[in-house]
């Protein structure tokens, strides 16, 4: 027999005399978690408060920056942790995920050794090259554990960098050239992680990991095409609009490919806001707004309407 | 159709099962198959005509400020009356999919243009209040499709939020986060029952289940973060004494599934679970999120695990941002709980054989 989905049971139960007993053992048996994923939900998620909040009290304890407290000593503290920390990783015989999260952890613990480092020699706690520093000094590890959450520190950290690089010392940069490079470095990763296990077939990149980064990537892409309209006309506008085509009709390519309904309908949705942008652009009185909404709701109805039958193609 | 003959032989076997008294229409099930197989959602569909239909009546009603219909207060009323009842009555004709964004947005103007218009005509907004709650209440049985019944419990809780604020009666909110925990706990550990015994309502199940987590949130919301609301903090613990409650109960349910039955493990596992618990005495909204997590844990539903994880983990740093100690303080305090939880890390790890479990 398949595998029951809550679905089947719930309409079962609509058309039968099907008992209330019957019905919930069912649910229990198949739907419901059984204790053995209890066990390890519950180990995971109390490792994950454990470190999270044993890291984020060093981080304030050093916040505080306790003026009594020896430079010498400061310092030594955090390295000791990091220190610890990476030989429970690198001599223990725990499993894999504990060890990937005190990794995460020890990596955490790096940004706060430059934050003090900071405090002590006054380069500013959010000085661009303060996570710049980070950033560098984590990749290795980000590498070698290939663990999607680190990874997702290590992006994210990538993309403060390069924003406050643009506010503190790249001025003359425009908000279109900023977008366009955000949007850029992210599409390198997303591609790294969709495509990637081609090539080095480790890197295996679970669904939400890939999702999350597209989500950043369509994101940045449609703020820079939207700041663009307003804008006055420059090159890297051009330049942003043919990527970000490329990159929409290579995903919808994609998304079909892979029988994701995702990617198609974040693009779509995009491409939905795109025009609209286009349209307040173009005028923005009373009859524009109609007929904005209608087309919202005429396209967004559209886009479902393809993506049901998509979907009934693909289950077929 | 591979798929349908795998539900007959499903039949077959609950027929087996349960013997003789079992009856059921066969045809009737088939068909919600086949119609159900038209119109399956993925949660990115079911987004996307949310956000499709909020844009479009977002839209509209930049249009009708821009056109100056708001000096017609009469015109507000039918406006706003007719839209809710197309709303309603075109998902009630034809409940597909397809037509999720325009009818989400034409009750959503409805119910805009409607509130307005009340207001327009001087109406006590308590009374427009109330209206609309008993509007959205009785859509929710006419019609069961999933997007309008979850829009409109949205609706009826957050006018039942808003009578509170308009009315300055904070203190009740630890009544509302209190019924919702109770809602929200029955919905949960009773589906069986819930769905057997009203079997026409039942298509209200997944919607009213999302719908009162985002409810309970909304709650949780308002005392998450200190100041926002002037409740007085001699009534905010009243509202986590019910969510202990509640959490004390679904640990005794996850303590029958993982089998504990030596009474000194039971005893244990209730203390940690107080400990864990009464630093978060005064800050309803983390007990409350636990709540969400594991009741979504508990009855494998993954869109409320993943809004749960978030909300606690947002509650979580709203809680420490608030507190009024140094930072010293609160470094302790965080290193403190960091420890409880890797001992009870360790403490499930090293009973794992066993069966062991908080």
């Amino acid at each position: 027999m398949t595998k029951i989905d809550r679905e089947d049971i719930h309409i079962i139960n609509r058309h039968s005399n099907w008992s209330e007993k019957s019905i919930d053992n069912l649910l229990k048996e198949e739907i419901y978690t059984t204790a053995t994923s209890w066990q390890k939900f519950l180990r995971l998620f109390f490792i994950t408060l454990g470190i999270g909040f044993t890291t984020t009290g060093v981080l304030f304890f050093f916040a505080y920056n306790w003026a009594d407290l020896h430079k010498f000593i400061k310092i030594g503290i955090i390295e000791t942790l990091i220190v610890s920390l990476i030989a429970i990783v690198l001599f223990s015989k725990i499993n894999l995920d504990i060890k990937n999260i005190l990794l995460t952890g020890a990596s955490i613990l790096v940004g706060v050794l430059f934050a003090v480092f900071g405090q002590i020699y006054q380069t500013g706690a959010n000085a661009y090259d303060f996570f710049l520093g980070w950033t560098l000094f984590i990749t290795l590890w980000v590498v070698i554990s290939n663990y999607a959450p680190l990874w997702l520190v290590f992006i994210i950290l990538i993309n403060t960098t390069l924003i406050l690089y643009t506010q503190q010392v790249a001025h003359s940069w425009s908000e279109i050239f900023v977008f366009t490079l955000l949007f850029s470095i992210n599409l390198v990763f997303l591609i790294a992680a969709l495509a990637g296990k081609r090539f080095i077939p480790k890197l295996n990149a679970p669904a939400w990991f890939s999702n999350i980064i597209a989500l950043a990537t369509v994101s940045f892409s449609t703020i820079g095409i939207c700041f663009g309209i307003f804008d006055k006309l420059e090159v890297t506008f051009m330049v942003l609009l043919i990527a970000t085509t490329l990159l929409y009709l290579l995903g919808i390519k994609y998304g079909l490919k892979v029988k994701s309904g995702f990617y198609l309908s974040i693009i779509s949705f995009c491409v939905i806001i795109t025009i609209t942008t286009f349209f307040i652009k173009l005028s923005n009185d009373a009859g524009m707004f109609l007929f904005i909404s209608l087309f919202i709701v005429a396209s967004v109805t559209y886009v479902i309407k393809t993506l049901i039958s998509l979907q009934k193609k693909w289950k077929n | 159709m591979e798929k349908l003959t795998n539900k007959k032989s499903f039949l077959d076997t609950i027929r087996f099962s349960e013997g003789t008294e079992f009856e059921c229409d066969e045809n009737a099930i088939l068909k919600e198959y086949e119609v159900n197989h038209e119109n399956t959602s993925s949660l990115a569909i079911k987004i996307l005509s949310i956000f499709g239909g909020f844009l479009g009546s977002l839209t509209f009603l930049g249009f009708l400020g821009l056109v100056g219909l708001y000096e017609s207060e009469f015109a507000f009323l039918i406006f706003g009356i007719g839209f809710i009842i197309s709303a309603i009555w075109i998902n009630k004709k034809h409940d597909k999919l397809l037509i999720d964004t325009f009818s989400i947005s034409i009750y959503v103007i409805g119910f805009v243009l409607f509130f307005y218009g009340l207001t327009l005509f001087k109406v006590d907004e308590n009374i427009g209040l109330l209206l609309v709650i008993s509007i959205a209440l009785s859509s929710l049985f006419i019609t069961q499709n999933y997007i309008l019944s979850f829009i409109s419990i949205l609706l009826i809780s957050g006018s039942f939020l808003t009578l509170i604020l308009s009315n300055n009666a904070y203190n009740i909110i630890p009544i509302y986060i209190a019924i919702n925990g109770f809602l929200i706990t029955y919905l949960f550990l009773n589906e069986a029952k819930i769905i057997s015994s009203y079997k026409r309502l039942s298509k209200l199940y997944n919607p009213a289940r999302v719908g009162l987590i985002f409810s309970l949130l909304f709650g949780l919301f308002t005392i998450g973060k200190r100041g926002l609301v002037p409740i007085s903090e001699n009534y905010i613990w009243l509202s986590s004494i019910v969510l202990f409650f509640v959490i004390f109960y679904i640990v005794k349910t996850i303590i029958t599934i993982n089998n504990v039955t030596v009474s000194k493990k039971k005893i244990i596992i209730y203390l940690l679970t107080a400990l864990v618990l009464l630093p978060t005495l005064f800050s309803p909204a983390i007990s409350g999120a636990i709540v969400i997590i594991l009741l979504s844990f508990l009855v494998n539903y993954k869109t409320g695990f993943v809004i749960g994880i978030l909300s606690l983990i947002y509650f979580i740093s709203q809680y420490y941002y608030d507190l009024n100690f140094t930072l010293l303080t609160k470094s302790i305090l965080l290193f403190l709980s960091g420890m409880v939880f890797i001992a009870l890390y360790i403490f499930t790890s090293k009973n794992k054989t066993i069966n062991e479990k908080i």
